[in-house]
């Protein structure tokens, strides 16, 4: 994973989440930080609170204890809206594109934060607004090249097969031109050429844009190959933080989650 | 064969984003503009005018607008006609209370006031989805229709609760013959119809998409959900709140709240979803064939004539009406819209059979 980058200062510093849902305890007492620039996955067993952490980095889960350190500023909890507005962008464990909407109105709408132009300049389609919808176009264009996907920019997403659509939803989280991307299992149900197309852009979005990538996956391959710095979560609970070859020698993760021989 | 795109190079995302991008659309949309605003007047009888082009005008804006809401932004809703009745409403009351009030003004004011009503029955929608939203802008259709009955102060106390509209003045000129008045109301609606084709494809309709289709995923994206859902509210009731000033003004003269009723909510419901839910051109199509297919029935039926019986046919009428409705929505769930895109595919390859 040498590709020249520089892994930066702490970006994003989570310090004791406790989430509960009535007396389920989703996550409890979870620290760990976030680097610019790294990629950081999160693994564990199925219902270890890996879903709920990426909701709670981006708001749309409130947590009852913790503070969400960002960029230096100190807060209890994320709102969506701000933690879009700071440069969070997502994707879904189970695809949440804009079914009716084409390829590129998906992309566009991830945009929108970014389109200030009055509503009734909106309506008349005119001056500041067509030029402010022409520049996004562009913008959006340049993520359409990059995830090559041009050939279906106008088909609606809801007939496009699985694997596409989840580049697609990759594309809507690229189109805000995120500081920080949480993709909650990008390569979920992809055949093995689908997995290397996700990595190769995963990695390359990382790589050329520096963006800061947070990663959820159960392919353990693709995890220990990519990702920088693992945090493994079980029952809610941190049992191990560190470089994929500690991660993958902790007997505690050997234990809960990868396996032990009996 | 002829409706191809084939050879239409976009050199520009401007030409890409055209309103239109396909030339034989444009052609298409200037000679039916052109024949409803040249051919139609000239060729159509008062009746055709009055009884039917007017009224499927007025449909179709009441239809757009609750397309807007339903369709784009996937709020459902009941209380269109009430909506329709506070623009008619507002519509008499600045007239007759503003001195020298424009009339177009007040169609504008109208439509206003039926937004800020709409916004408040509107509210609902940021706790409750789907058919719970459904019946809780029930309330705004009872409520509405209540409120300009018991309160005389709305209808300048006529007894009866009817309002009869004033003269339709603009400039000088007066709107009297069906003819004008047509012209009027086409004008309207072809400025309102094409505002809201632009908007759904600007980022307040692509909001609406959102929220529509994936609300959770809208959010995390930054749309703020009640912002994009009160804007709708207030769009859509603009729309109906128009289009109830001019079913007061050039359609009917006469109106009174209970005209406004859930049957006709219903009317505009069954238009935006046999039209096809999500597309403008479908409000149109929806709202004509409402209109027309009863008309069309009727008429059917006396050619019958006395091959079947007088309280039969009237019967029979209702019966088939019913029937042909749910025909279509088992045909094409999406609309006349849909069945109209599905059209235009098959030209593309005609005569060839791939």
């Amino acid at each position: 994973m040498s590709n020249g980058r520089q892994i930066g200062e702490v970006i994003l510093d989570l310090q004791n989440i406790s989430l509960r849902f009535g007396g389920v305890k989703a996550l409890t007492d979870i620290s760990f930080d976030v680097r610019e620039h790294e990629i950081r996955a999160i693994i564990g067993p199925n219902g270890a609170g890996k879903s709920s952490m990426l909701n709670v980095i981006n708001g749309v889960y409130r947590p009852q204890e913790g503070t969400i350190v960002f960029r230096g500023k100190k807060r209890h909890d994320m709102d969506t809206h701000e933690a879009a507005e700071a440069g969070f962008a997502r994707t879904f464990q189970n695809i949440a594109l804009f079914k009716g909407m084409s390829v590129l109105d998906n992309l566009m709408t991830g945009r929108n934060l970014k389109m200030k132009s009055n509503f009734l300049l909106q309506a008349l389609y005119w001056g500041p607004a067509q030029r402010e919808e022409l520049a996004h176009r562009r913008k959006v264009e340049e993520v359409i090249d990059f995830l090559e996907i041009e050939h279906i920019r106008k088909t609606p997403v809801g007939r496009l097969p699985y694997g596409l659509q989840k580049r697609v939803e990759l594309g809507r989280a690229l189109a805000a031109e995120p500081k920080v991307l949480l993709l909650d299992e990008p390569m979920a149900g992809m055949n093995v050429e689908e997995k290397q197309d996700m990595c190769r852009f995963v990695l390359d979005v990382n790589d050329h844009f520096g963006t800061t990538i947070v990663l959820i996956e159960h392919d353990m391959a693709v995890v220990m190959d990519i990702s920088d710095r693992v945090v493994v979560l079980d029952y809610g609970k941190k049992i191990a933080d560190g470089t994929p070859d500690e991660v993958r020698n902790n007997e505690d993760v050997i234990k809960a989650y990868l396996g032990v021989a009996h | 064969m002829l409706y191809r795109e084939a050879g239409q190079f976009k050199a520009s995302y401007k030409e890409d984003q055209q309103i239109f991008p396909i030339r034989q659309d444009r052609i298409a949309i200037a000679l039916i503009l052109a024949f409803f605003y040249l051919g139609v007047p000239y060729f159509a009888s008062q009746y055709w005018l009055q009884g039917i082009m007017i009224p499927v005008l007025i449909f179709s804006l009441a239809a757009i607008g609750l397309n807007i809401l339903t369709g784009y932004a996937g709020q459902l809703s009941l209380g269109s006609a009430a909506f329709m009745a506070v623009g008619a409403f507002a519509a008499y009351n600045f007239v007759l209370r503003v001195p020298g009030m424009p009339i177009l003004v007040a169609f504008v004011l109208a439509g206003l006031c039926a937004a800020a009503v709409g916004m408040v029955f509107g509210l609902p929608s940021l706790r409750i989805k789907g058919f719970y939203l459904a019946v809780a802008t029930l309330a705004a259709q009872f409520f509405i229709v209540w409120a300009l009955t018991k309160f005389p102060w709305f209808s300048n106390h006529s007894s009866s609760g009817v309002i009869t509209a004033q003269k339709v003045v603009i400039l000088g000129y007066v709107f009297e013959t069906p003819e004008a008045k047509y012209l009027l109301t086409l004008g309207v609606v072809t400025v309102l119809a094409l505002l809201a084709k632009n908007m759904v494809r600007s980022s307040i309709g692509r909001s609406w998409m959102a929220i529509r289709d994936m609300d959770v995923a809208a959010e995390v994206i930054g749309i703020r959900p009640m912002h994009t859902k009160l804007m709708a509210f207030a769009v859509s009731s603009f729309y109906c709140g128009v289009a109830g000033a001019l079913y007061a003004y050039t359609y009917l003269g006469t109106v009174e709240p209970e005209g406004f009723n859930l049957d006709l909510s219903f009317r505009i419901l069954f238009m935006v979803i046999i039209g096809g839910v999500g597309s403008i051109m479908g409000s149109f199509l929806g709202a004509a064939f409402i209109v027309l297919l009863p008309i069309f029935l009727n008429i059917s039926m006396h050619m019958l004539g006395d091959w079947v019986p007088q309280g039969l046919a009237s019967n029979l009428e209702l019966i088939v009406f019913g029937g042909l409705i749910i025909f279509f929505l088992i045909v094409e769930p999406h609309g006349l819209a849909r069945l109209w895109q599905i059209g235009k595919e098959k030209l593309r390859l005609w005569p060839f059979p791939h």
